[in-house]
């Protein structure tokens, strides 16, 4: 949610101090194997912490790497796209091609600043409930561990521009 | 040089005359000196007007794009490596395309040229046999054009048109050294912190003109992401993180395309080196995918398509 | 007030000075470029630059502008106050303040931003010694050492400046500075002859008045697609152009749905495809070729017809900025001789 401020740009909810701070995770899963598996953490009372929020997509592959982008603008934390494993996508290999595809876009924002640790990808399989939780515990701390995502969210910068006339 | 535009004139002036085109697109004289600017000749007895040298700096592979009918082009290697990855993604045919390959070993980097100058105005200019020489009021100067060589250029591997239709002149030689693609492992090495300062500080100067997409030959969309408004991608005011948005995104729609012209640099009025963030995706696509993009027009996007052997040790 | 002389330490000094009262606007290097923005020294103007790489129209004119901050039916419109400085600026730049008056500022249409902006700043203006050989401001009625829309005038006379007041404010800024001297009678000739010898320099002629009197009747004239080949449709002459004026008003909103959030004005460019695209769907300039046509018939006809000025104020920024050198002088003879 971005709140306008007065005088500078667009700026996000400001995050709470440190101690308080739980970081925000959105999880981009393909309908067929991954929802299935993330389902399955659910009933199978494998648990994996509130902090990741999941968005549901028909295939990994439909992913456009603006999602993530747009994620990161808002202040989310961390990113985790999740697809069907090898050989068992529903439309062939979209979770192929997204692989390739978030590969790159990983490496592109690792160059402008975004941490390692940051964006994951994973394989879930319908009936890999427990794997799920695990995947989606591990990205938590490995967010939790980088503090607050401090690129590309809007507002920041705009102190950098206020001096300028252009 | 003054071989190769005589040779260059008389291709042109026979392709015109016996009807295998309806359009030349090369280089002629710029309105200042040092300049050359984009020519189209559709007559024989115009071709006089164009030129070859080191000041043929644009990418022309970008009109294609919107001209019809048969064309022949006089390019670089760069440029024909645009033209081919264009007709690879089905924008142009390759049968309405003439490739005219000519032989090049860097242009003149007219920012490096100011530097040097440092505002000093300059009455003639010349750039022969490897070597840049300015006169003006009270001096008279020679660089090695190899100083005064472009990103792009800087970090070229396909001098020469990789497939074409005629050659003109000898193949350029190839540089001997492969772009190791140093300056991206160093800039990788920098902290987080580093590199965002790098970007705030660089894309600062940035006024979102998209001066560099209009010059990418291979920025051919009608509707760019900038423009669409539902959903709204990118905002109009003036967030950095809008503008770095722009540049990243656009940098990854180029991925496994982009062919290290610099023309978007070239481009730039405030003169930021866009091609950090090009170089990137030619460094990973290159080590990942084995991928260098223009060199078949028969080849498949690189994001067309995907294979289980493509490395997956950042897939948990 | 009768004319002054300042040193060039001392000018360094006066910028101090100005700081200290006012907010000063100079031109800065920015990366490879050289923009106008705040400086905190006198000795951080970059007074040696020749031409800027952006004009000065964002200090009255700003990339993004918040029109107004509204929540719910309760608007507010932000204004800033305060005097400021805008220093160095060239004749040419000066004279496009004027222009962009005719459209900004009027009795008519005053408007708060603009005429606000104008109102509060004192524009000093430094003559051009040596113009570059692309400038061409003595084609359009304009000169190296002119007056228009400038408070103060600068001539640099080697190791001094020659200081006129040229308005009611410029004296209000300059008054009781003890940095200033009387100017001599040989300083104001020898500021006489450099303003002549600079004008000669220049000596440029495009044809202005006879294109002026046939561009209204070439609208449908072949000669447009061929002068728009080469053009990119980068837009990026109208972002350095200092009489450029172009723009959109977005709105954006704290929450979608919502209804408080702020209205920007936002620079943007007749060169882009989207700038004329209807919500039908029809675009009445589809191409490059109507769109530069459409540039040039607006500052050297429709403005014209319109203000009685035109459009440009042959600062040249817009030939040296194009990726593919499209030269607006060549543009101009190439109609002017049709």
């Amino acid at each position: 949610m971005t709140i306008v401020d007065q005088q500078t740009s667009t700026r996000e909810i400001e995050t709470p101090p440190e101690s308080d701070w739980e970081p925000r995770i959105v999880a981009f899963i393909c309908s067929w194997c991954s929802y299935t598996g993330a389902d399955l953490a659910g009933t199978a009372g494998a648990q994996y912490p509130p902090n990741v929020r999941l968005i549901r997509v028909p295939c990994a592959g439909r992913l456009d790497l603006l999602f993530v982008l747009e994620s990161l603008q808002r202040g989310i934390d961390g990113v985790l796209v999740v697809g069907c494993p090898p050989d068992h996508c529903h439309y062939g290999e979209g979770n192929l091609l997204a692989q390739r595809r978030f590969r790159l876009l990983k490496g592109l924002l690792e160059h402008v600043g975004v941490e390692p640790g940051r964006l994951h990808f994973s394989w879930v399989g319908a009936s890999e409930g427990p794997k799920f939780a695990r995947v989606a515990s591990e990205v938590v701390e490995s967010v939790r561990s980088l503090g607050p995502s401090r690129t590309l969210v809007r507002g920041m910068y705009a102190a950098s521009r206020s001096a300028l006339v252009e | 040089m003054q071989d190769l535009t005589m040779q260059l004139r008389d291709t042109a002036r026979s392709l015109l005359r016996d009807g295998k085109v309806g359009l030349v697109i090369g280089y002629e004289h710029g309105s200042v000196l040092l300049r050359t600017k984009p020519c189209f000749v559709r007559n024989a007895d115009d071709t006089d007007r164009l030129v070859w040298s080191p000041l043929c700096e644009n990418n022309i592979a970008s009109y294609l794009l919107s001209i019809k009918g048969r064309t022949a082009v006089f390019v670089k290697g760069c440029d024909a490596r645009a033209l081919l990855c264009a007709i690879s993604e089905g924008q142009i045919r390759r049968e309405d395309v003439t490739i005219v390959a000519m032989p090049c070993e860097g242009v003149l980097d007219r920012r490096k040229l100011a530097e040097r100058l440092q505002g000093r105005q300059i009455s003639g200019g010349t750039v022969q046999d490897g070597k840049v020489t300015v006169v003006g009021q009270g001096f008279s100067e020679s660089y090695p054009l190899s100083e005064l060589l472009p990103v792009g250029c800087v970090h070229c591997t396909h001098r020469t048109a990789p497939v074409f239709d005629i050659r003109i002149g000898d193949a350029a030689p190839e540089i001997e050294a492969i772009d190791d693609y140093a300056d991206v492992k160093a800039f990788e090495a920098l902290s987080p912190d580093e590199k965002r300062a790098y970007f705030r500080q660089e894309l600062a100067s940035c006024i979102r003109c998209f001066a560099c997409r209009q010059a990418c030959p291979l920025c051919y969309c009608v509707e760019c992401f900038v423009d669409q408004t539902q959903p709204t991608w990118y905002h109009k005011t003036g967030d950095l993180s809008d503008t770095l948005l722009y540049h990243v995104v656009r940098a990854l729609h180029l991925a496994g395309r982009c062919v290290g012209c610099g023309a978007c640099s070239r481009a730039c009025p405030m003169g930021i080196d866009l091609t950090v963030l090009n170089r990137r995706l030619l460094r990973d696509v290159q080590e990942l995918y084995n991928y260098v993009s223009g060199l078949d027009p028969e080849a498949a996007p690189l994001l067309s398509a995907a294979s289980p052997d493509d490395p997956q040790e950042f897939i948990k | 007030m009768d004319a002054k002389v300042i040193t060039k330490e001392k000018l360094v000094e006066l910028l101090d000075q100005f700081i200290r009262d006012y907010e000063v606007l100079a031109p800065v290097r920015q990366g490879d470029a050289v923009v106008f923005g705040q400086i905190q020294r006198g000795s951080d103007a970059a007074l040696d630059v020749k031409r800027t790489t952006m004009s000065p129209k964002g200090a009255f004119f700003p990339q993004e502008e918040v029109l107004f901050i509204f929540d719910g039916v309760e608007a507010q419109v932000p204004t800033e106050s305060g005097a400021r400085v805008l220093f160095g600026v060239r004749p040419c730049d000066g004279r496009s303040l004027t222009v962009l008056d005719k459209v900004f500022d009027t009795a008519e249409y005053p408007t708060v931003y603009y005429g606000n902006q104008r109102e509060r700043t004192f524009v000093v203006g430094v003559g051009c010694n040596q113009p570059p050989d692309t400038c061409f401001c003595t084609a359009l009625g304009g000169e190296p050492f002119g007056k228009a829309g400038l408070d103060v005038l600068l001539s640099d006379l080697g190791d001094r400046y020659l200081v006129e007041a040229l308005t009611e404010k410029g004296e209000r800024l300059l008054e009781d500075s003890a940095l200033l001297q009387d100017a001599s009678e040989e300083d104001i000739k020898e500021g006489k002859i450099l303003a002549r010898e600079a004008r000669e320099k220049l000596n440029v002629d495009l044809h202005i008045e006879e294109l002026k009197a046939k561009l209204g009747g070439m609208f449908e004239d072949p000669i447009w697609a061929e002068i728009s080949m080469s053009c990119l449709g980068c837009g990026a002459c109208t972002y350095v152009c200092p009489t450029c004026h172009c723009f959109d008003i977005v709105d954006e909103l704290v929450e979608v749905g919502g209804n408080s959030g702020r209205r920007v004005r936002v620079w943007d460019s007749c060169q882009y495809p989207l700038f004329t695209h209807h919500a039908s769907g029809h675009n009445p300039r589809p191409s490059h070729r109507e769109r530069m046509r459409q540039r040039i018939m607006h500052k050297f006809s429709y403005y014209v017809n319109n203000f009685g000025v035109i459009a440009c104020v042959g600062c040249a920024r817009c030939l040296t900025g194009c990726p593919v050198n499209l030269d607006i002088r060549e543009v101009l003879l190439t109609l002017a001789e049709r």
